[in-house]
């Protein structure tokens, strides 16, 4: 990044190759929605571009970009003017292929499971355990010590943890 | 251990990175059966949680982000290019030169005759400019809008009614794209006291960090002082955003 911030812009292609999978599953696990989600990649690039003088090298780049894609995010629900509940029509199709493997089945309902929590509490899942970002780098991000991350994970597993039995017991009966 | 401390610990317990070495931690999952029962159940989900299965973007988003990329090196190129000519000192002895003839050609060829027409052409042209920028700032299209700001970046004479488009433009248009491009045309209107209180003002209606970002060093730039109480203001609000917050901090401190 520090390439790019001196003026190479080459090296935006590799941060591209580097990072884009991560940054579309970040966003494909907060908005449920594939074509936003690339859509949004291509916009973050464009804005480490454009505030390519705001990235200090002394702090984590990772913690950085998410931070630029958290705002890309918000940005995005400003011009749709509605709040992303993700529904469960998502996620309808992989319920129904994989109905007939335990662990897939289990797979389909934490999607739904995670569809159905709060904006806040699942993109803190999506960056503590799918992008696996470190307390430090989540703390930067959201503005808050690292005592507090750890609580509002915890919150947020447990949060989901209630729909998700919640759901399994719907299912079962 | 209390089990509201021991419930700050289940995320580096799942993790595995819990640093336990005296054991509180176990001892109390050990004595506490709602504790222990809830850390279990939640590992399991947590583990979980991390098999889900990564998804593939399509092969087209490489494609367009590779076209843009291109574009992007094109401007980058573009805009240096000029600085690299313009400041070699061959360049400006010529331009010199050439900006001297011209100058003594045209004032020969003009010598005698009706100045009058030049001017009145000149003032039609900026009507024209003018006309074009207040109307292509109310259109629906965001980037009709867009062009609307570019217009009013060439009006040469700092216009009453442009400056309050543009003021209405970054204030209200639904575009972060159009009210970052309006701010920066409020650049034409450095010297006008009416275009600096309305940048200082639109500090506290901006949603977008980007935008506010940009008004913050704007300000900074006019060495605006009268717009540390507006800096104030925004820092107030507990919820703003921490690159905005050290943004406005930054600000404050170059004001001060």
């Amino acid at each position: 990044m520090q390439a790019v911030r001196d003026g190479d812009l080459g090296g935006l292609a590799v941060l591209f190759e580097r990072h884009h999978r991560s940054l579309f599953n970040y966003f494909v696990h907060v908005n449920g929605n594939r074509d936003l989600s690339e859509d949004l990649v291509q916009d973050v690039f464009f804005r480490m571009l454009k505030y390519r003088r705001t990235y200090q090298p002394e702090r984590s780049f990772t913690a950085w970009m998410y931070q630029i894609a958290r705002n890309a995010h918000v940005d995005s629900i400003g011009k749709r003017k509605f709040e992303v509940g993700l529904g469960d029509r998502e996620f309808a199709s992989a319920n129904m292929m994989d109905e007939n493997l335990k662990k897939k089945q289990e797979v389909a309902l934490l999607k739904q499971a995670m569809s159905r929590l709060p904006l806040e509490k699942r993109e803190l899942l999506v960056l503590s355990r799918y992008q696996n970002l470190k307390y430090d780098e989540i703390a930067g991000i959201l503005g808050c010590d690292i005592g507090a991350v750890k609580v509002r994970v915890y919150r947020a597993v447990r949060a989901l943890g209630q729909i998700y039995f919640e759901l399994a017991g719907e299912k079962a009966s | 251990m209390n089990c509201e401390q021991a419930r700050t610990q289940f995320v580096d317990y799942w993790r595995g990175t819990l640093d336990d070495a005296d054991g509180e931690f176990r001892t109390h999952l050990s004595g506490c059966e709602r504790c222990r029962a809830e850390a279990e159940e939640l590992k399991d989900l947590w583990g979980t949680l991390g098999a889900l299965p990564e998804e593939d973007p399509s092969p087209g988003m490489r494609v367009r982000f590779y076209d843009a990329l291109r574009g992007w090196r094109q401007q980058e190129a573009q805009r240096r290019q000029p600085l690299w000519w313009l400041r070699h000192p061959a360049f400006q002895a010529a331009c010199a030169v050439a900006l001297l003839a011209i100058g003594i050609g045209t004032g020969y060829l003009l010598r005698g005759r009706d100045t009058t027409e030049v001017s009145q052409l000149r003032g039609e042209v900026y009507n024209m400019r003018q006309l074009v920028a207040l109307s292509l700032l109310q259109q629906q299209s965001a980037s009709d809008r867009l062009r609307g700001v570019n217009f009013a970046y060439r009006v040469e004479q700092p216009d009453p009614q442009v400056l309050s488009a543009l003021l209405t433009t970054v204030n209200h248009d639904p575009s972060v794209n159009v009210r970052l491009a309006a701010v920066d045309a409020l650049r034409n209107f450095d010297d006008s006291p009416v275009g600096r209180n309305g940048l200082v003002q639109a500090l506290s209606k901006q949603d977008s960090p980007m935008v506010q970002i940009q008004i913050l060093d704007q300000i900074v730039e006019l060495r605006e002082k009268s717009a540390v109480s507006a800096i104030q203001f925004l820092l107030s609000n507990p919820s703003l955003n921490p690159d905005v917050r050290q943004r406005a901090q930054w600000a404050l401190k170059q004001l001060q």
